[in-house]
């Protein structure tokens, strides 16, 4: 606590800074791929390792276990089985969707991971682990993970 | 012969907009922002070899003891840098990216702390170091405490 | 008791303004997998990792969740940090401290920038944002250098040409270096006529925005000489940072560069650096901070640097061997820069600097990183142990 100059207050103050940013997020030649396909072919694609035999889905360029480089592409049919799942109940900026929606992670068939990703066209108090899924794709596609609108149940 | 044009291979690449808004609290600089409301520019003068320092600080960055009085640093003080920039950067006040057009200044004030501000002095060629400096400040209803409640220093003749 | 510590293997990515080829991780990834292959050993080998970029420029908090798989070292230690522009500085610290404590048997440094993805990162009222004050003015490394510049112009008889011939001379030097990004075969007309930013200060005076990394694997004694014929050892270190605001910046006694080589050259018994110190690579962020630092170091008195530029006392095969890489103002992916600058004095000192490398032996080397609020991390080379 100051002792002189008691006719300057020591009252709190608060200074408001505004901060802007416009991060640009590089996918790489592997991403890019990726979403091209998406994109284009309304395809889901994974990567093998050359040393441990693993498929990665989203794919990546190097083996997380091996550190070794990636380049043979498989094609994945895009179904998959539902591993764990919340539904989002609050709104925060930059959702994807309106609350309420549910975000879980689907075991894809032919990959050995899991692709995080929304679920449609399913009662919110019907889902179950363990459902299967297949993926529904947007009519208007740019490229990105959110090409695939949501994966709804398979018959 | 093929006459397709060669294609730059495609990167996909994303951006993010967002803006934030930081709320700072002061702290012991608080008096130092009220005393700018007050259009007084105040210093914390360190016990062991007197030297004032802005911004404020509770603890000497020298001396390690506590800094515990205040001083009045007057409403002049003498040039010591001075810059022009000439592309747009962002006001922290508003958020809005924008041109400066005034000069930005270190001075050495009266009571021997130095701090930046603006110019009045358009003309970067007619600063010298060492020119005397005036403080002139903001209408009193619109200081917030922040650094930009000093309009900017105009020189004074001697 | 300490143990002495050497750097078996050194790697970086040629560096570009912009790399939308790679993701950050995949960025990284090259200059890790350089380094491994430099050092001829494999990602098994290393047990603990330290690695950090400025994190507000990339635009991520926490990237070594996202780095880490990218470099299959899921299950090994390690620590993450940033300062700045001394990130790559205090990575590298860190690195030599964690090898030092001979916990471990090898230490993989690795720091990255990609600066083409850093959009407003000064956007916060300026570079100089460590506190309210300073983000309400318009403040960035070029304002701040800005300033200094005028006052050593102002103070020294140092002119807009002297400037220009440094920048000249950092460039013909970066001509000689693949990784260099700036090899633009500058004249000292073509460095007058640039654009001005802020007086004095031309954009060609500044460093670029970068995306690159640099990575080195440090080793202990016995394990260095197992790895490799060549060690380069870590004779000294020091991170000093300056508190109080940036007006001191115009003051030359509180200069944390000659603070951390006065004690680093105390502890390591050397009086005349010129002679005991064969090669610098001193982070300079614009042309004009090389005048500084070149008298900050001990190589001359204050403000008398630009005579040595007059008399063209400064190159790869002059009497001033300083920054033979190009330096900071060829390349800059700020959080990487230190370890770049490391990675340039380790090659200086094994003779694998190629086109740019300082011809002679070179006993020993000093590499440092430079943070824009005045903080410096110094790093002491040598030959043998």
């Amino acid at each position: 606590m100051t002792q002189n100059l008691p006719e300057i207050p020591d009252t709190p103050v608060n200074v408001d800074v505004i901060a802007h940013s416009n991060f640009l997020v590089s996918t790489g030649a592997t991403g890019t791929k990726f979403l091209t396909e998406l994109r284009d072919n309304k395809k889901i694609m994974g990567i093998k390792c050359p040393s441990c035999g693993k498929i990665y889905v989203p794919p990546r360029l190097h083996c997380p276990t091996c550190f070794v480089r990636m380049s043979e592409w498989v094609d994945l049919s895009g179904k998959g089985t539902l591993s764990s799942y919340t539904i989002v109940r609050y709104q925060e900026p930059y959702m994807p969707k309106e609350p309420p929606f549910a975000y879980g992670v689907i075991q894809m068939d032919g990959a050995d991971t899991g692709l995080a990703h929304m679920l449609g066209e399913v009662d919110l108090d019907k889902i179950k682990i363990g459902m299967r899924l297949e993926p529904v794709f947007k009519e208007e596609r740019e490229g990105s993970i959110l090409d695939i609108d949501y994966f709804k149940p398979s018959s | 012969m093929s006459t397709e044009e060669k294609q730059e291979p495609e990167f996909i690449q994303f951006r993010y907009p967002r803006q934030v808004t930081y709320h700072h609290a002061l702290g012991y600089q608080s008096k130092f922002a009220n005393g700018l409301k007050q259009g007084r520019i105040l210093a914390t003068k360190c016990p062991v070899d007197g030297r004032c320092t802005i911004p404020p600080r509770i603890v000497c960055p020298f001396h390690h003891v506590r800094q515990t009085e205040w001083v009045d640093q007057g409403q002049r003080g003498r040039l010591i840098s001075a810059f022009k920039i000439n592309f747009p950067m962002f006001n922290s006040r508003t958020g809005e990216l924008q041109n400066w057009e005034n000069p930005i200044i270190a001075v050495e004030l009266e009571g021997g702390a130095r701090m930046d501000g603006w110019c009045a002095e358009m003309d970067p060629e007619k600063l010298k170091t060492g020119m005397l400096m005036e403080a002139v400040w903001r209408p009193e209803e619109e200081r917030q405490g922040r650094a930009d409640d000093i309009l900017y220093w105009k020189p004074v003749e001697e | 008791m300490a143990e002495r510590i050497a750097i078996v293997g050194v790697g970086q990515t040629h560096h570009k303004s912009k790399r939308p080829d790679v993701t950050t991780a995949e960025l990284c990834a090259e200059a890790v997998e350089r380094c491994l292959e430099d050092a001829g050993m494999q990602m098994k080998d290393i047990d603990h990792l330290v690695m950090g970029s400025f994190e507000v420029a990339d635009g991520y908090y926490s990237p070594d969740k996202w780095i880490i798989p990218e470099l299959g070292v899921v299950g090994k230690s390690g620590l993450e940090m940033q300062n700045v522009g001394t990130t790559g500085g205090v990575v590298a610290a860190a690195s030599f401290n964690s090898a030092a404590t001979g916990l471990f048997d090898a230490v993989l440094c690795l720091a990255w920038q990609k600066m083409d993805e850093a959009a407003g990162a000064f956007g916060r009222g300026g570079g100089g944002a460590n506190e309210y004050w300073t983000g309400q003015f318009p403040m960035s490394p070029i304002t701040n250098f800005a300033r200094r510049t005028y006052a050593y112009m102002d103070r020294s008889g140092c002119t807009e040409e002297h400037i220009a011939i440094v920048r000249v001379k950092q460039d013909q030097c970066a001509m000689k270096n693949e990784y260099a990004q700036l090899r633009l075969g500058l004249t000292v007309e073509k460095v007058m006529q640039d654009v001005l930013l802020a007086w004095p200060i031309r954009r060609l005076h500044m460093c670029p925005t970068t995306a690159g990394a640099a990575a080195c694997i440090v080793c202990p004694e016995e394990k260095a000489k197992k790895v490799t014929n060549k060690p380069v050892w870590v004779e000294d270190w020091l991170t000093c940072h300056q508190g109080g605001a940036l007006t001191m910046a115009e003051d030359p006694t509180a200069s944390t560069l000659r603070y951390a080589c006065n004690v680093v050259y105390k502890r390591c018994g050397i009086t005349n650096p010129l002679k005991e110190i064969q090669a610098w690579e001193v982070y300079e962020p614009a042309s004009p901070a090389e005048l500084r630092w070149i008298e900050e170091v001990g190589i001359c008195e204050d403000y008398t640097a630009w005579k040595l530029f007059e008399q063209n006392k400064v190159g790869i095969d002059k009497e001033v061997p300083f920054n033979p890489s190009g330096g900071v103002t060829a390349t800059n992916p700020i959080g990487a820069t230190p370890v770049v600058r490391l990675v340039e004095a380790v090659l200086q000192v094994r003779g694998d600097a190629g086109e740019h490398q300082i011809q002679g032996k070179i006993e020993r080397a000093l590499a440092t990183g430079y943070g824009g609020q005045g903080e410096n991390v110094i790093m002491l080379l040598r030959k043998s142990l």
